[in-house]
């Protein structure tokens, strides 16, 4: 454990050293203060142009609830955008010739490397994202009194989705050692493959073709369903309880095998 | 129970063309005592870094067996007690200088409460207490070095694997590292050198192997190795006529190396007593009669030289 944790520790420093991560925790707290301005000058009810619903409570939550969904969608999709980028080289730098030696001479075993690796990569995006939301909810609180709970685990399915792509970037890192086609490959992932698979239930009206059916549905538990999860996210922001966890479960046991696999063909490998 | 056991090491590396293999251990045995600084010297691409590496467990062996400190290469756990600075090593250039031996102290476990103590020590062995706080992008490939030496000694390592120490390094820091070499030496630590630099092994090793295309060419002492007990200097006192002295020898190799000194290459003790009895009776005074030193590099160059003509 001791290994992970100081691996995971070295991780989240490379992670701070990027200024990609710099720039997502800039962006989170130029937002945070415009929130906060806006809201020490701004009255609850200009919200909605000097409408005034008869129930303030239900105002008040739809009014936080669009700030929410304002908020959710471009930090799911440019927070996970911007951390997919910054940690796509972690693993190619890692087995760098000079380094990789240097790191195993000493008493780590191989899966502890690859799981240190997960683990600060992961924590840096959770850290960079509840720190967001957590600010957010906390102005949203304060401003409309509404204080729902469920916007805050939003964090965790955002950086589930996060994890689920890492973890195949690290098994195209160990196997290709190129950052760039790590990149490449989690983008298609994110914002065309899953996307796509996401909604094959639409695309199946199209296709009478039971072999293709076939595929789609096969390749949609071979990539991450980050997408099912992006949905997950929006509804617990808006304070609604979550339909189906099969992504979420799904998620779990897809990052295991896929992090499994990496250390199998990691333990195999020479450097 | 030796520092390393090597036994019949065999690596090949498959290359993406998965018909062409390379041979970078073949058969490989060797035993490095504890406590000594044992040197292994080769050319480029004789195997050297992969036999480290493979004892290190950073490459897996096609075939054979090695142990160090008593332990099988396959048990990460006695890496506890090994120090290895890596050929061209690369540390996290967002660290300082303290933070990086700190980041790889904490790899080995070395126990937290000692860290900072240790650091200040071995910066200041080193020479480098001045750039603790510095960022190690801002140094030199000297200073590059110096830093990964701490790092290999961090851990107060019983065995330490050293791949090029001094490269980059000016000659007072090469001193300076032969210095460190030498108390590590005298406080017990088992010193394993890869080095190109004939004359640094030379200096610093007690027992030296050449290598080359994954085979163990000659293996022994520095002094065992440079003596040529077969050859020996004869110094006269004035000139002579070499010409009448050289032919009267038939069987036995003897050059002039210059107007009053002889080389002499004989089978045993009686045949040198033979030529000097010969020289004496053809009225040369003999001034001094010494064994034929070869240095490292030489020893090196003749083997080398000798396993690519086989080769051919």
């Amino acid at each position: 454990m001791r290994n992970i944790y100081t691996i995971s520790l070295l991780t989240f420093r490379e992670a701070l050293s990027k200024k990609i991560f710099l720039f997502f925790f800039s962006v989170s707290t130029f937002v945070i203060l415009v929130f906060a301005l806006l809201f020490g000058f701004v009255s609850a009810e200009s919200f909605s142009g000097g409408f005034v619903n008869s129930s303030i409570t239900s105002f008040d939550n739809s009014i936080a609830n669009g700030i929410k969904m304002f908020i959710i969608y471009p930090l799911y999709a440019g927070g996970l955008f911007l951390s997919i980028f910054s940690v796509a080289g972690f693993i190619p730098t890692l087995l760098e010739k000079g380094n990789i030696d240097l790191i195993l001479s000493k008493p780590v075993s191989r899966p502890q490397v690859i799981l240190g690796k997960f683990f600060g990569g992961t924590f840096m995006v959770f850290s960079n994202i509840f720190y967001a939301i957590f600010m957010l909810w906390v102005l949203i609180g304060i401003k409309f009194s509404v204080w729902e709970a469920n916007f805050l685990l939003s964090a965790f399915t955002i950086t589930l989705a996060f994890a689920s792509i890492y973890s195949i970037i690290i098994l195209v890192g160990i196997l290709s050692k190129s950052s760039t086609f790590s990149l490449v490959i989690s983008y298609m992932i994110f914002f065309i493959f899953s996307p796509i698979l996401s909604s094959r239930d639409t695309i199946f009206a199209f296709i009478n073709d039971s072999f293709w059916k076939s595929i789609f549905e096969i390749l949609y538990y071979i990539v991450p369903q980050t997408s099912d999860l992006s949905t997950i996210t929006t509804s617990l922001a808006v304070g609604n309880s979550v339909d189906s966890f099969n992504p979420i479960i799904f998620s779990f046991v897809y990052i295991i095998l896929i992090l499994l696999g990496s250390i199998f063909i990691f333990r195999k490998k020479d450097y | 129970m030796n520092a390393i056991e090597v036994n019949q090491l065999t690596k090949i590396y498959k290359t993406s063309k998965k018909s062409i293999e390379v041979t970078a251990l073949n058969n490989f045995s060797l035993t490095v005592k504890k406590g000594e600084i044992f040197g292994l010297l080769g050319p480029n691409g004789a195997g050297k870094t992969t036999l480290i590496k493979t004892l290190l467990g950073i490459v897996f062996p096609t075939s054979g067996t090695a142990t160090i400190l008593g332990s099988p290469i396959s048990d990460f756990r006695i890496k506890q007690k090994i120090g290895f600075l890596p050929e061209n090593h690369k540390f996290p250039n967002y660290l300082t200088a303290e933070q990086t031996l700190k980041y790889f102290a904490q790899l080995s476990n070395v126990d937290v409460k000692n860290v900072g103590l240790q650091i200040d020590k071995l910066l200041e062995l080193v020479k480098m207490t001045k750039w603790k706080k510095t960022k190690i992008s801002k140094f030199s490939k000297g200073m590059m070095q110096r830093l990964g030496l701490a790092q290999a000694m961090m851990n107060n390592p019983e065995l330490i694997f050293l791949d090029e120490p001094t490269d980059g390094v000016d000659p007072i820091g090469r001193k300076e590292i032969r210095d460190v070499l030498n108390n590590l030496k005298n406080s017990g630590t088992t010193i394993f050198l890869n080095s190109h630099l004939l004359s640094e092994v030379e200096l610093v090793s007690d027992r030296v192997a050449i290598m080359n295309s994954g085979k163990l060419l000659k293996e022994g002492t520095v002094e065992d190795l440079t003596t040529s007990k077969e050859s020996y200097i004869i110094e006269t006192a004035g000139n002579f006529d070499s010409n009448i002295l050289l032919e009267s020898f038939d069987n036995i190799s003897i050059k002039l190396d210059s107007a009053n000194k002889l080389n002499v290459n004989v089978k045993d003790n009686l045949e040198l007593n033979f030529v000097i009895d010969k020289i004496r009776k053809a009225g040369v005074n003999i001034k001094t009669i010494s064994i034929q030193k070869n240095s490292l590099e030489e020893l090196f160059m003749s083997l080398i030289n000798d396993e690519r003509r086989g080769e051919k």
